[in-house]
């Protein structure tokens, strides 16, 4: 009997001890995984439910799995190697070609950022906040965030952003779906190839998967010093994120499906999502929509000028980190200022129509997804840099597959769009 | 190589990829890596590693077997062997291209870590030596081809060219591993690291990834060792733990300052703790085991028990005598404090007032008799106020029969208080 107790509580006791270690490892792959739903992805997931109702929900799945097999990978190296991608890059590649790939993803973000400031501008527009006070304020706020914090104070700033998700989960209750209808998108899933379907079907996988996480998940688990026998509690972690993604872009499309689409209304920005909500539901739900949308830019407006500073910075072997002074690493906050001032300035140009910008940044996106990939590839198939944790030859087929449909849809939809 | 007279700097991206040429015209493939023999302060090319695009092997030419660099061809002295040896790499060799081009270094003269963006190398003698490893702005232009265009557009538009920032080669500890014993080669001495401050040398520890971090850790000499690991973050004390023998372990806690030693250890499972004593030499053991005992929260779980007691008989000379025979092992002196010969603290002496003093005079007749001091039992609230009060920086800890058991400094007083001004994050 007390043998019986004392091996009970012992079981416990490991129980505790696991729990409380994945709360301390916990962070990097839902922040990445919240991040991802910015305003483009918003935008992506409402246009998905207001045009096609809920034929797009069935995707939700693969792409999941897809975003899971592709942050795994990061989280892994981060883990086994202790540095960061762009080091490992750069230590397998040379310089030439990681100050290249480097560019490349400078300009990439940088046209993130600003689809990011778009969706503050957007949503403050909605309660009648002109674009050209919302946007100076919220790049000012972004900027003091790391500027002035450390990494420990900014993570859980993130972490509590992630929580505010949630408000798209109660508009989705709040709007009261036909969930028979549902059910039907997840179980009957309509594949079509003409040209508005299948546009749509890349969009939704190339805003849910996007270059700079993979370096920015990476650079988060090595900050977190992450034991090699911790590995678990880290894929862990990358796999609720993953799922919290989706979760979050289901109920968007829900809600889109179940007003807008029902009414045959059309939008074209989420911010258009938000206001046309109004009239349908009676309620709250436009402001609900309209806080998400905010939040979500805020964070990526954070997030992904912050990583690309890091990666660049860490690339070239400049000092970084929040941590430091700015006399000490000028470099990174040197980049990290101009990404932001650049994203915000950007979006305060009378002329500039906010949806192309987006669109373009998507674009840019899908077309240097699948060469990050490869480069991942070859650095995690390499027995030098990660021993016996090199990938699964069945790891390597699915990823090369991935690679190869993305690298499909991003021409798709390059051609769709001209 | 012929021509003895010639001097001259080349960059290592210069060198690759040339292609090798015997005097009769055979090609024995591309220059991709040298391989270099540490020891020296500016270390010698040994051998040149060559690559054929048909071949995975990479092979190996003597330095001696070449003639000259002229163009974009390497010219061997005389006829080669149709294959070349294979590669091999001993334990005080180091591939330049493999090792350290692209990878990161310690500067030891700047503490702080690095990337090579490009190596400078010094051909005289007809021999070639590594002398600086290029860590600017401009080595990295200049491996993208942009140097030219990137001269004139900041002349053009601010008359100004990005310096080179380049740093000699004796300041420089490469990180790279002997795969078998699984510290670093070193460059020049084991010297190198440990003239960096140990402060500096725990930031460099805590930037590097695990496996260089252990490298590093592993190849410090004991003190060294001691001193960076007072330094670095808690979690991280622990981590550079795991991975040593046990023996080593021992040895380093030995060194560390006692109160720093136990705080390590406290932070450690019991089993951990139980092991490493047993390996502490007995004198060293019981102080850290009594240390250990005093109840977390209290004066004596933060004292330290280097200090500095002397009889109230002694003279200044007498005085000063016995502590450079007996003390020398302490790591700071700011106080003595007198005793009687029950061993009881009835006085307190600055090093400043004994060194001054006359070297006749009796310590009881100079000493400040109303000594402020703490008992072991007192809270560490009690302590931080002592110090709020008064004007000094260690105040001595005492049992409750009045004898000196150990002190503390204002450091560890702070440390204590504030948690976060020990760690950096």
């Amino acid at each position: 009997m007390i043998l019986e107790r004392l091996a009970r509580s012992k079981l416990l006791q490991t129980r505790w001890r696991q729990l409380i270690i994945f709360l301390t490892v916990m962070g990097p792959g839902i922040i990445t995984s919240n991040v991802d739903n910015d305003a483009g992805g918003i935008t992506t997931y409402s246009l998905a439910g207001a045009h096609f109702g809920y034929a797009f929900i069935w995707a939700l799945i693969p792409i999941a799995i897809a975003l899971i097999l592709v942050q795994e990978m990061s989280a892994r190296m981060g883990v086994v190697t202790g540095k960061g991608l762009a080091d490992l890059i750069r230590e397998k590649f040379g310089v030439k070609i990681t100050f290249y790939l480097l560019m490349a993803l400078f300009l990439t973000n940088l046209g993130n950022t600003i689809s990011e400031f778009a969706g503050v501008a957007a949503s403050l527009e909605i309660v009648h906040v002109s674009r050209y006070v919302s946007v100076p304020l919220a790049a000012f706020l972004v900027w003091l965030l790391v500027v002035k914090f450390n990494y420990k104070a900014v993570e859980k700033v993130f972490l509590v952003a992630s929580a505010f998700y949630i408000s798209y989960i109660l508009t989705g209750f709040m709007v009261k779906p036909e969930w028979g209808a549902v059910r039907g998108g997840f179980l009957n899933p309509q594949v079509r190839l003409d040209a508005t379907h299948l546009a749509m079907l890349v969009a939704l996988v190339g805003t849910t998967i996007a270059p700079w996480m993979q370096f920015y998940l990476q650079s988060a688990i090595v900050e977190k010093n992450v034991k090699l026998e911790n590995y678990k509690h880290s894929r862990l972690d990358v796999i609720i994120g993953s799922f919290t993604v989706n979760i979050v872009a289901f109920f968007i499309i829900l809600v889109c499906a179940a007003t807008l689409y029902k009414h045959g209304i059309r939008i074209q920005t989420a911010s258009d999502a938000a206001l046309a909500l109004e009239p349908l539901t009676k309620n709250y739900a436009t402001y609900l929509f309209a806080f998400g949308l905010l939040n979500a830019s805020l964070f990526a407006a954070s997030i992904l000028p912050l990583s690309t500073a890091y990666v660049i910075c860490e690339g070239l072997g400049w000092e970084d980190g929040v941590n430091k002074t700015f006399a000490q690493a000028p470099g990174f906050y040197g980049l990290y200022t101009l990404l932001i001032f650049l994203g915000a300035v950007a979006v305060l140009f009378p002329k500039l129509h906010l949806v192309p910008v987006m669109y373009f940044s998507q674009v840019i996106n899908g077309i240097l997804l699948p060469v990050i990939l490869i480069f991942i590839l070859f650095v995690i198939n390499d027995r030098k840099v990660m021993g016996s944790y090199v990938n699964s030859k069945f790891y390597n087929i699915s990823i090369l597959t991935l690679i190869a449909l993305i690298g499909l849809c991003s021409i798709l939809l390059i051609i769709t769009g001209i | 190589m012929t021509d003895q007279t010639l001097k001259m700097f080349v960059f290592l991206s210069d060198l690759l990829n040339r292609r090798v040429v015997t005097p009769y015209g055979q090609s024995l493939g591309k220059v991709h890596d040298f391989k270099i023999v540490l020891g020296e302060l500016f270390p010698r090319v040994s051998a040149v590693c060559v690559k054929k695009l048909t071949e995975r092997q990479i092979r190996i030419l003597d330095w001696r077997e070449v003639e000259t660099i002229n163009g974009n061809l390497l010219k061997t002295k005389g006829a080669q062997p149709a294959l070349l040896p294979t590669l091999e790499v001993k334990e005080q060799e180091i591939l330049l291209r493999e090792e350290i081009l692209d990878k990161q270094v310690v500067d030891t003269f700047g503490a702080k870590i690095e990337r090579v963006n490009d190596i400078h190398l010094l051909m005289t003698d007809g021999e070639l030596r590594v002398v600086h490893v290029d860590v600017g702005l401009r080595g990295i232009f200049r491996r993208l081809g942009w140097s030219k265009l990137v001269d004139g557009a900041t002349n053009w538009l601010f008359s100004y060219q990005i310096p080179e920032r380049l740093i000699s080669w004796k300041f420089v500890q490469p990180l790279a591993e002997d795969p078998v014993r699984k510290t670093l080669k070193l460059n020049v001495t084991q010297r190198n690291m440990g003239e960096i401050n140990p402060s500096d040398l725990a930031d460099i520890l805590e930037e590097l990834d695990h496996q260089k971090r252990r490298a590093v850790f592993g190849s410090l000499e004991l003190e060294t060792a001691a001193e960076a690991l007072e330094e670095v973050v808690p979690q991280m004390q622990s981590q550079l733990l795991d991975n040593l023998k046990r023996e080593r372990v021992a040895d380093i806690v030995e060194e560390m300052a006692p109160d720093e030693a136990v705080d390590l250890l406290s932070r450690l499972s019991e089993d951990k703790q139980v092991r490493i004593l047993e390996e502490i030499a007995r004198e060293k053991r019981e102080v850290l085991e009594k240390l250990l005992m005093h109840p977390e929260g209290k004066a004596g779980s933060i004292m330290t028990t280097e200090f500095v007691t002397l009889n109230q008989k002694l003279t200044v000379a007498e005085a000063l005598e016995q502590i450079r025979r007996d003390f020398s092992e302490l790591e700071v002196i700011y106080y003595v404090y007198v005793v009687d010969k029950l061993s009881h603290l009835i006085g307190v002496l600055s090093l400043r007032e004994l060194l001054l003093a006359n070297p006749s005079a009796t310590l009881e007749e100079l000493m400040f008799r109303a000594v402020k001091k703490v008992k072991v039992s007192d809270s560490k609230k009690k302590v931080l106020n002592l110090f709020r009060k008064y004007d000094f920086v260690v105040v001595p800890v005492v049992d409750k029969d009045n004898v000196v058991k150990g002190t503390i400094t204002l450091k560890d007083a702070i440390q204590a208080a504030i948690p976060e001004f020990k760690k950096k994050r």
